[in-house]
Formats: structure tokens, sequence, C-alpha cells
């Protein structure tokens, strides 16, 4: 009998299902405060539009790029790795138990990489020849920018896009009973197609989260020694890694502290492992490159160089500390403190080669400008939105199987006028359920 | 007895495997240490720092034959820019040392490399470098604005214009437009010293040699700045001071693309290494796919909630 199945799984906290989170408005202050920001940002896009980058921003002849590239991008697209990075140990290493995180990882990694790319289109000092990347032949095949900008574009307008499908789908069938034929229809040719865009959604970010760290490479000698080397592709591509998972498990801890939800040790565990395995790996490869190179030495001269060194070595070390006593002692608070530390130390290694520890010919400083702050943080906080919005309108957090049901008895007694949802077909005490389960 | 389509297809990957990684590793045209060939036609400027006089007459010029308006921010009256921006694509510099020893002008404009950094970078060639002249040259159709060559360019040349909605990059093109009426560059036409004189690369470099041996006392190192140096440039810089002292780093005879892309070029080389990958990574998530498919399903029928994919 299914019913039965169904009341001994509803005493488990065992992640299983992701459920839209209900009994909390769309709108409230702190969405309205998002949204002042946005508007603030969107007007001083028109500006920046008119006047050019100079007027707006702090970037110079000597720092021709600012934090639109380098933070917004650079940093934000590497915790936005998610789909990436968690998606690999899903799919391809076989964490079964991370398939739970997907759907978040999926949407803060379509979210960073929109807004990105947005940030990067006004960044662009002359945005409508970026048209040329329709025309392969115009492609210059072995510059890291260009590598970057078409591998980041259609990363994230196709394959990123289209994981980011099923959701949608999945609110519709319950939305209408009319569109479930076409929306299965739909799931089945996405299906079919699921292996290649999942493999090209592992291929494309491989490659342009390691072409950003390729980036600097033509900058030479101008690049502090403790960043410059030939490994600064693969140190990016480890650090959005690590980053992308702190980004994830991280996002999903605080939603389970704002929203009330039961946390599944065994998930986080288990994501906690794997970034600590990729945070000590990953300090391994940065150490023995600097050792090799011969560049330790400078690691303790007593410069702004060092400084930025050792604060970022010693924050992703003790973010990896406290990620793998958090696994042996099942301390939450350690798990999130380490995910924030080893993530930060991350971003600050992200935002050095091109700004910290950038040394440009004619000696120049480079701070930003109060424009280029706002916009920067408007179009973080159109990310923010967007997640907001999704998280409570989509079925993205994971959450308990009983969760699910609480879901559908809240709308069954507290919206009883919403027949829409679905949802509550099963109502909590199971009245509704038939015998043999059924697809549709 | 034919082949089935599983036994086209396994065979068709079993011979990508060798013949991606044959196309990755065994690449000819990217050894090491390679000189880098000299277009046919190349012309470029000879500079002679000794004899240069510090006139500017050269500044004037350039913005003349370009059609750039004087830049007069300095004092609102003269043209004195303190450095090369998005209307300078020519200045002279001053380098005089506090103890009083040799001081020396240098003329800054682009170098023209042999296998110049900004044209490696620049994603839709905009810059790019003309097969026959070796001049590098920027065309506003294909620009996007990124001003990746304000950073790659180990001479720091491309200026990019900050004000305004259209904004170019501004570099010396060599008067590319007054070459081909059969004139001149700019500065070259106005030197009253022959500081900076045109020609084809071949010959400059051969006059600069002749130089350095009429008189091998008077030059820095008895060499000619940008024979070899960054892989080979098409302006060449004579000097009685160090070049560094005149912002022309020591880079060595390797170009910087060549030196740093190395790899990254290797691994894109036709595609071949990331379509392995792909091909390898749809072969894995299908088999993952179709386990988890499995488990969703049967999940499904005990919990009576439809499965999430």
């Amino acid at each position: 009998m299914s019913t039965t199945a169904v009341n001994t799984d509803r005493n488990s906290d065992r992640w299983e299902r992701n459920v839209p989170v209900f009994g909390f408005p769309v709108v409230n202050g702190f969405f309205l405060g998002l949204s002042a920001l946005v508007l603030i940002a969107l007007v001083l896009t028109g500006y920046r539009e008119l006047a050019g980058l100079g007027p707006v921003s702090g970037m110079n002849d000597a720092f021709g790029w600012g934090i639109w590239k380098t933070f917004n991008v650079m940093v934000l697209t590497a915790l936005g790795s998610g789909a990436f990075a968690v998606g690999i140990a899903a799919w391809v290493f076989r964490r079964k138990k991370l398939h739970v995180l997907m759907r978040m990882a999926l949407l803060t990694s379509f979210l960073s990489y929109a807004c990105g790319l947005l940030l990067l289109g006004i960044d662009a000092g002359r945005p409508w020849n970026f048209y040329w990347i329709v025309f392969p032949w115009r492609w210059n095949m072995h510059s890291p920018l260009a590598e970057v900008a078409i591998c980041m574009s259609i990363y994230a307008m196709i394959p990123l896009a289209i994981e980011n499908v099923p959701p949608i789908l999945e609110r519709l069938w319950y939305f209408d009973s009319r569109l479930r034929p076409s929306v299965q229809k739909i799931e089945r040719g996405l299906h079919y197609f699921y292996p290649w865009i999942i493999a090209a959604a592992y291929l494309l970010p491989g490659m342009h989260q390691s072409s950003l760290g390729a980036l600097m490479l033509l900058a030479g000698e101008r690049v502090h020694p403790l960043w410059q080397t030939a490994w600064l592709p693969v140190l990016y591509l480890g650090a959005a890694t690590f980053m992308s998972f702190g980004c994830v498990a991280g996002t999903t801890m605080l939603c389970c502290l704002v929203w009330k939800r039961t946390m599944d040790m065994d998930v986080l565990d288990e994501a906690a492992r794997i970034t600590s395995w990729l945070i000590f790996g990953w300090l391994g490869l940065r150490f023995f490159d600097i050792l090799f190179r011969g560049a330790l030495g400078t690691a303790f001269h007593f410069d702004r160089f060092a400084a930025v060194f050792w604060f970022e070595v010693v924050l992703v070390l003790a973010g990896g500390l406290m990620l793998l006593r958090s696994v042996r002692t099942h301390e939450l608070q350690f798990m999130f403190l380490g995910y924030i530390l080893s993530s930060a130390g991350g971003m600050v290694y992200r935002f050095s080669p091109t700004t910290l520890a950038f040394r440009p010919n004619p000696e120049a400083l480079y701070f930003p400008a109060t424009i280029e702050v706002l916009v920067s943080l408007g179009f973080i906080s159109l990310g923010i939105i967007g997640f907001l919005i999704a998280v409570k309108r989509l079925a993205i957090l994971p959450a308990p199987l009983h969760e699910w049901h609480d879901m559908a008895s809240y709308f069954r007694f507290r919206r009883p006028y919403i027949r829409w949802t679905g949802y509550f077909k099963y109502g909590y005490f199971g009245e509704d359920e038939p015998d043999t389960a059924s697809n549709d | 007895m034919g082949i089935t389509r599983r036994q086209l297809f396994s065979g068709a990957a079993k011979a990508g495997v060798p013949a991606a990684i044959a196309v990755t590793v065994g690449t000819d045209i990217l050894r090491a240490g390679e000189p880098i060939p000299v277009p046919n036609a190349a012309v470029g400027l000879l500079y002679d720092a000794t004899v240069c006089i510090g006139c500017k007459a050269c500044v004037a010029a350039c913005a003349e034959a370009n059609d750039t308006p004087p830049d007069t921010r300095g004092d609102a009256l003269h043209q004195a820019p303190s450095d090369l921006n998005d209307l300078t694509r020519n200045i002279i510099k001053l380098y005089k040392p506090e103890d009083g020893s040799a001081f020396s002008y240098v003329k800054r404009q682009c170098m023209h490399c042999l296998d110049p950094a900004c044209a490696a970078g620049c994603p839709f060639q905009a810059l790019h470098k003309d097969p026959e002249s070796g001049v590098v040259n920027w065309s506003a159709e294909e620009c996007i604005g990124c001003r990746y060559c304000t950073i790659t360019c180990p001479y720091h040349i491309p200026r990019f214009q900050w004000v305004g909605f259209n904004p170019r990059v501004t570099k010396c093109e060599l008067c590319s437009h007054r070459l081909a009426k059969g004139l001149k560059p700019g500065c070259t036409s106005v030197c009253p010293t022959g500081a900076v004189i045109f020609g084809p690369r071949t010959v400059l470099l051969r006059e600069a040699k002749q130089r350095i041996q009429n008189s091998p006392e008077r030059y820095y190192q008895n060499r000619v700045y940008g024979e070899t140096d960054n892989g080979g440039t098409q302006v060449l810089y004579l000097s009685k001071v160090p070049f560094e002292k005149l912002g022309l780093p020591e880079l060595g005879p390797e170009s910087v693309p060549a030196k740093t892309l190395r790899w990254q070029r290797r691994f894109y080389q036709y595609f071949a290494l990331p379509a392995l990958l792909y091909a390898g990574l749809v072969q894995v998530i299908r088999r993952s796919l179709k386990g988890h498919e499995q488990e969703a399903h049967e999940r499904e029928k005990q919990t009576g909630l439809r499965a999430q994919l």
C-alpha cells in the first residue's frame, strides 16, 4: 500500500524533494530595498551609456578594467559555478546525495551569469559590436577573452538556461491540468537531449572559467609573481569549484535558517567533505606552484602584495579547517563560517591578479567611483531579487518529504480559493491520496 | 556482414581519441623558440634617441596627419599632453635622472610587434596585423571596447577614450592612410634632425647596425631594441641610456603571446581536445542519468508524488 510508505517517510528529515518556500510574501521590505537599488542602477546605466565610462568610473589608462569586470564577472561567476562543480560531482562522479542541491546550483549559476553578462555589456565601450559573436569566422580563436565572451554567453543562454527549465515546467504542470499533455511532451524532448545539454554545461564552464585565469597571462610581469603563473587557468578553475560549493551549500543553509527548514546533515556533510578536499587540493597546488617558481620569498616582503596573499591564504585555509571540523562534529555554525571564509578567500584570489596584484607600467591607483559601486550593487541586487522570486514560486530549495505535504495542507487551509496550485492534491492527512499512485 | 550503428560510433570514438591527442600534442606551429615570420613588405620606424632634440614637431605633425584636434587639456592653450591618450598617438618624453648623468628623449608610439599581444587578445580581431605591411591597425567595426588591449600591450600603447558614448581606441597605425597615398608617416616627414626615419624594416635594421658600427661607444649595449625583443618589432630604437629607462622593458627574445599562451593555444587547437572531452562526458552522463531516472521513478511509486528531475 502506498499510504504506509508515505506515512513512514513523513517523519524523516532526509532532503529528497525540492519544495517552494510557502507562507512568506515575495514583496517585503528587503525586496523593496533591493528593487530601489536596481532602479538606481538602471538610471545610472542610462547615464553611463550617454556619458561614457570615464565620468562614471574610477577606471583610467593604467587600470583599464574596473570592478564591473573584475568583481561582477570574474569573482561572482566563480561563486555561480555551482551548476558546473556540484553538477560534475553529482552526474559525473555520481555523488548521488548532491542531486537534491542541483536546482539550487542551477538557479544561482544562472542568475550570477545573467547579471554578470548584463554588466559585461554595460562595461564594454562599444557593445553594439557584440553581434560578431554569431559570425564564427570573426572569432579570434586563440584569444582568452574571445573564449570567455563567446563561451560564457553561449553557456548562460543555452545549456544553463535549458537546465533551469524543469522547475518552470513543473509549476506549469501543477498550475493547470490542461497544460499537462504539452508539458509532458516538452519534458520528454528535454530528457532525450539531456545528456548532451548537461555535458555542454560542464565542458563550457570548464573552458571559460579557466580562460578567465588565462586572461591575465598576457599581462606578463605586471601581475605580481605570487599570482602570475602558467597554472593560472587551473587555479582559477579550482577556486571556482570550491567557491561555488560554498555558494550553493552556504546559500541553502542560510535559506533553511531564514525560512525555518530542517537541514539534512547527510547532504551537507557530503558537500562539506568535497569542498574541503577541493580547498586543500587547491591550496597545495597554489603553494607548490609558488615554491617551484621560486616566488615564495616575495610572500615575506613587507608590502601590500604579501598582505593580500596571506589574507587570502589564511581565509581559505581557515575555511577549509572549519569545514573539516564541522564534518567531524556536525557543528553547523562552523560549516557555515567555513563556507563563508573559504569563499571570501577565493574571491580575494580571483580579484587579485586584475586589481590588487596588478602593477601597470605607469604607477597609478584605481578605486571604484560611487556610481560604479552603485551599478555593481544594483546588478547584484537584481540577481538576489530573481533568487527570492524563484525560490518562493518554484520548487528550488531542498526539503524533506513532509515539507511538501505541509505546503499542500497550507494551501488547502490557508488559501482554499487557490485551486490551481494542485499542490494540495494530497492533503496532510492523506485523505485525497489514491491507492495506486499515478504519474499525472 | 555489415557493421551496426553501435560499431560505427564506437569505432569512430576509438579513432577519435588518438587523433585528438595527436592534434593537441603534435601541433607544429606552436613549438617554442621558433622565429616569428616577418611580413614581406614590413615597414617601420627607426628612432635614434641620441639624435632627437625633443622639439615635438612629430607630435604636432602626428595630430595633423591623423586629423585629431590638438590635446590642449593641460593648460587650455598649448598642445602639451603628458602621456599618450585618446587624442595622442605619438609623444616625446624626457628621461632625466636625478644624479645628473646622461639624459635622453624618447618617442613613444606603437611598436608594431611582429607578434602583437594586443591582436592576440583582441576577441573579434578589431586589432589586426596587416599581412603585407605588418602595420597593426584598429577597426571600429569589430571593436567591442573591452579594453583588453590596454591590459595586454607590454608597451602600454593602446589608449581608450573614456568620455563619450562612442569611444574609440587610439594607437599609432603608422599613418596607413598616408602610406596608401605613397606618403611617409606624419612624424617622419617633419623630423628636423632625422631622429625618426621611415622605411622597410630590413633597411632600417641595416642602417641601425651601421650606426652602431660607425660609433661603437655611442649606444647602449650596442644593440638595436626591437630586432629580437618581444619576438621582434617593426619600430626600432637606438639609445645611449638603458632601454628600460625609456619605458621599453626587457622582454626577452620570445614574444609575449608565444611565451604565455602556448598551452592555451595547444588546448584549443582545432577544438580537438574539448570535442573529445565532450564525447566522454556525454557517455558518462548518459549512464548516470539512466540510473537516476530509474531511482526517481521507483520513489515516485512509493510516495505518490511526481518525480523531480
